[in-house]
């Protein structure tokens, strides 16, 4: 039976590939850099750039498609997940990564049909790694199949996270709290690469067994949850739910003992959702 | 001087040749020894690449001495004097090497008379070769290497690790460190896992200071000179001149961001690289 959204894959790994030379370019340039939300939260005119790059290509495409874009959000559209078929696009995620020239850049679009997620793209420019997953037909890194670590032990893995970009004293406290419990464990180390996406792309990979966070956005793990779930490996909510993409707040691991370990040690804090205001 | 120019074309032929030995073996299952801790693992190919190093180098240059990883953790003093000396971590990133986590190099600093004359790390899932000759600036794959020159702490993205220490006392150090750097505010914190790769991606001007306690003269001694060599500083966490066997650096893109890291880092006791270790860390012949 022909892939209803082959088509649609197709355009976004051809648009992520585009997208991801424009960015690797600007790296090499002069990038302006403008505030958001904190002296630590950073955005740049390439992520503008790229955002518009591939929403009107798609929608001219594909004239009834939905989408939630960071930029577009940032910029005062809804962030609302219908059941129409929607784009969920991070033009750059790790924009401070991007602004400093260190390696971990990507860009992600995710798709989701009757707020299901249908597939997943993530393009780590820099490293010219091109990740993918198709529901139901496994998760790719430069046409190699990915399968996610083996390792059921707490104590022989490695955990990926990141301190976030708010400096509310109240929530660092959380975050500390929660990682000197993991490290305790112990575990054998703690990895950042400064992308949510990448970090999850890491344990379709099988390279670390778990990430955890809370404070990322729709944007930054739609595509790659997709891509952790094709691998084989398992998503959930910091509490142990389900993985709610509007929640702010994700676990991905290489198996569901390990994701409910680290679940386990996590301090939860609930952050403003992606869909609040729609919620009013 | 020429001839260690020769010496350091032979370093990176040899980390060519032994990075076979480290790839045939990345895709595989490892068999795991502990360390100093439940975090600090050893695998037959740490072992392994390094005797084929120091045979390889010692069969070329038969009077030169070494300082190796693997050699000392058999029971070789860590010795520096003054006469010519590799020293040599063979897999910089071991736990990443077990994982899979494609971050791990090859680290070989030559020395003499106690002065570092070139480094060479290369971090071999990437083919990425970078080495430094002193007063002959810094390389990545035979491109110039240089850091960022910022000198606003506020503007900076550090690098560091929380180590291979799994004491109540060294995670509160290492961990509080972070959330202080954080509030200055810095742009963030990254981690790669191995100390020599984080070490140059300062010296690219990708991030802009890297600073660690506990790790060991063989994880950095290379990588110091291809940051210097790129143009930035290293210095000790305390603020004062760098010291490859106290366990402790910052590397950083300037003189003034190295020195306000200093100010907001704090060390854990950690015994030297170069003490007897029968010696109790504070110094005693026993406590």
């Amino acid at each position: 039976m022909e892939d209803p959204w082959q088509d649609a894959m197709d355009h976004a790994v051809a648009l992520a590939r585009k997208a991801g030379t424009l960015v690797r370019d600007a790296v090499q340039n002069d990038m302006k850099v403008m505030l958001k939300s904190t002296s630590v939260d950073l955005v740049t005119q390439t992520d503008q750039k790229v955002e518009k790059l591939i929403i009107e290509s798609v929608a001219k495409k594909f004239p009834t498609h939905c989408f939630i874009g960071e930029e577009s959000v940032a910029a005062g559209e809804a962030c609302v997940l219908t059941d129409s078929p929607t784009w969920i696009i991070d033009p750059v995620d790790g924009t401070t990564n991007f602004v400093h020239g260190y390696p971990f850049v990507a860009v992600c679009i995710g798709f989701a049909v009757n707020k299901q997620l249908e597939f997943g793209v993530v393009y780590s420019c820099i490293e010219d790694k091109m990740y993918t997953g198709r529901k139901g037909k496994g998760a790719f890194c430069n046409g190699e199949a990915l399968q996610v670590s083996d390792q059921r032990d707490i104590t022989q893995s490695i955990v990926a996270s990141e301190f976030g970009s708010t400096r509310d004293p109240e929530v660092m406290d959380k975050v500390f709290s929660t990682m000197r419990k993991v490290l305790c464990l112990p575990v054998h180390g703690l990895r950042g690469a400064g992308s949510a996406a990448i970090n999850m792309c890491h344990v379709a990979a099988g390279s670390v067994e778990a990430y955890y966070e809370t404070g990322i956005h729709c944007w930054d793990f739609a595509a790659s949850a997709v891509i952790v779930s094709e691998a084989g490996g398992v998503l959930m909510d910091v509490e142990g739910g389900p993985m709610d993409l509007m929640s702010r707040r994700v676990v991905a691991a290489n198996c569901q003992v390990i994701a409910e370990r680290i679940v386990k040690e996590i301090d939860a804090f609930q952050p403003t959702r992606d869909d609040a205001a729609a919620q009013d | 001087m020429a001839e260690w120019t020769e010496c350091m074309n032979f370093g990176i032929s040899v980390a060519k040749q032994a990075s076979q030995v480290v790839l045939d073996a990345f895709k595989k299952d490892k068999e795991v020894m502990l360390k100093s801790s439940p975090a600090d693992l050893v695998t037959e190919t740490d072992q392994r690449v390094e005797k084929i190093l120091i045979s390889a180098i010692k069969e070329k240059y038969p009077t030169h001495k070494f300082i190796g990883e693997e050699s000392v953790a058999a029971g070789d003093r860590v010795e520096l004097t003054k006469a010519p000396t590799w020293i040599i971590d063979p897999i910089d990133g071991t736990v990443n090497f077990v994982h899979r986590f494609p971050f791990v190099a090859i680290s070989i600093a030559f020395a003499v008379n106690q002065q570092t004359e070139f480094g060479i790390v290369y971090s071999l899932v990437e083919d990425k070769m970078y080495c430094a000759q002193k007063g002959k600036g810094a390389f990545l794959n035979g491109v110039p290497l240089l850091t960022s020159g910022q000198e606003d702490v506020n503007q900076c993205l550090v690098v560091t690790e929380i180590g291979a220490e799994r004491d109540d006392l060294a995670l509160y150090t290492m961990t509080s460190n972070i959330m202080r750097l954080l509030k200055l505010p810095v742009h963030g914190v990254r981690a790669v896992g191995t100390a020599a790769v984080d070490m140059c991606l300062i010296a690219t001007g990708g991030a802009d200071v890297y600073y660690h306690i506990g790790m060991h003269c063989w994880d950095i001694a290379a990588s110091a000179i291809i940051v210097q060599e790129a143009g930035g500083v290293v210095i000790d966490t305390d603020g004062s001149e760098f010291d490859m066997m106290s366990r402790k650096v910052i590397a950083a893109s300037s003189l003034p961001v190295a020195k306000r890291i200093a100010e907001v880092v704090q060390a854990f006791p950690c015994r030297r690289d170069d003490v007897d270790p029968s010696m109790c860390i504070c110094g005693a012949s026993s406590c």
